[in-house]
């Protein structure tokens, strides 16, 4: 739940990202820290394995500055994607006012992503939060890995060319993971392409709930 | 409107009563810092000795520690787990939590001792579970507080600062 200090006249906004495992949030953060000007954002804080796996959270404050005279402070969060980790990522989310959903879009990953997602609607229920009014929007994240491809031949004797891994196309993930319509981001490592449009997203859609 | 995706607006009276009881704690118990925060990490007020550069990440952390805790004590069945204690070689922490909603947090050294903590935070908790409900029960409209055409000049900076 934002919070607004009328006598500091200060607003701050809690954002996390969300995801399965290796999906690419901590880098998100990272490539959000490298960008954004000095005078605008604190230290990264990461507390991570030895692994460089996310243990607990990341941690990036961002200064917007002065809005209408209000200082304005969007904290962003990510949440250690691994399984083992359930009640860390519910510790994390805890008090958040919008939610980056992170996808793997690789073929192999369609399983976690649908897992980590009905988690995420689970622990936002818990906080009675409603997940159809509560701001989230989603990231394909990985675009930049090429689909593999193998030819089977099916019982009627006919070929057909099946995807074995890499990138799934963006409406099959449509199709398994947005069924709420939320708004879509593709990401990918090489020009961290999404990242900022991602950003911009959630920020809009918090700051009109406020 | 959902009530929990409103934001928690802080009047200015309510601040200062924030600081006021924040001051007195650090001053009764003889503490290095206190800090409320609201259970998403944010720092509302900080009260104590010196300017701390890294408090923003210290809220943060404090609050990741709590809700951690927290859950821990849902998977032991435990019900009341409303305060913890943190002991260092040189500095303690004691973290008591207000109405799920906020967290006060004591920084104190050796010359102060965790019984005069724990009463008097308990004291201040009271005060300031009265507060949170007087927050809680204000209804004031954000077009009021911040505005009308904030959420556009909000969208500009947005544009401006998160640009590729
Ligand atoms: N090819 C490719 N690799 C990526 C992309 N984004 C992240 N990675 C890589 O994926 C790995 C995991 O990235 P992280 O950002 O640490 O993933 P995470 O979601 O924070 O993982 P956890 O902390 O375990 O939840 C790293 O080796 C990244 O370099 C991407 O868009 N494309
Ligand atoms: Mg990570």
């Amino acid at each position: 739940m934002a919070l607004i200090n009328v006598a500091r006249r200060e607003i701050h906004c809690k954002i996390v990202y969300y995801g399965p495992g290796m999906c690419g949030k901590t880098s998100n953060l990272q490539w959000i820290h490298g960008q954004v000007p000095a005078q605008a954002k604190g230290d990264l804080l990461s507390i991570a394995t030895e692994t460089e796996r996310t243990l607990f959270f990341d941690f990036l404050p961002i200064d917007l500055g002065k809005v209408r005279g209000f200082q304005t402070r969007f904290h962003l969060y990510t949440v250690p994607g691994q399984v083992l980790y359930e009640r860390t990522r519910v510790a994390v989310l805890n008090g958040a006012d919008g939610v980056v959903f992170v996808a793997d879009s690789q073929l192999e990953k369609l399983q976690e992503n649908l897992n980590s997602l009905k988690e995420l609607a689970q622990n936002l229920k818990n906080q009675n939060k409603k997940i159809t009014s509560f701001p989230i929007v989603l990231q394909y994240n990985k675009r930049d890995i090429p689909p593999q491809y193998e030819e089977v031949t099916l019982t009627d004797g006919t070929r057909k060319r099946r995807q074995t891994s890499g990138a799934l196309a963006v409406d099959v993930l449509d199709k398994y993971l947005n069924g709420a319509n939320w708004s879509a981001f593709r990401g990918g490592c090489a020009a961290r392409q999404g990242v900022f449009e991602t950003l911009r997203a959630i920020s809009k859609a918090v700051i009109s709930q406020l | 409107m959902d009530p929990q995706l409103t934001s928690i607006i802080v009047p200015t009276e309510e601040i200062t009563q924030i600081e006021e009881c924040l001051s007195r704690l650090v001053e009764d118990t003889g503490s290095d810092y206190a800090l409320l925060l609201d259970k998403s990490g944010q720092v509302i007020s900080a009260k104590g000795d010196g300017d701390r550069q890294d408090i923003t990440a210290l809220g943060a952390l404090i609050a990741g520690v709590f809700a951690s805790s927290r859950e821990v004590a849902k998977l032991l069945r435990e019900r009341d787990f409303r305060a913890s204690f943190q002991q260092g070689v040189r500095e303690n922490i004691f973290i008591a939590l207000i109405e799920e909603q906020w967290i006060l947090c004591i920084i104190f050294n050796k010359g102060t001792h965790i019984g005069l903590v724990k009463v008097l935070t308990k004291k201040a908790t009271d005060e300031l579970a009265s507060v949170l409900e007087r927050v809680r029960q204000q209804h004031k409209a954000r077009d009021e507080v911040l505005g009308s055409s904030f959420r556009t000049s909000m969208e500009d900076t947005i544009d401006l600062l998160f640009r590729d």
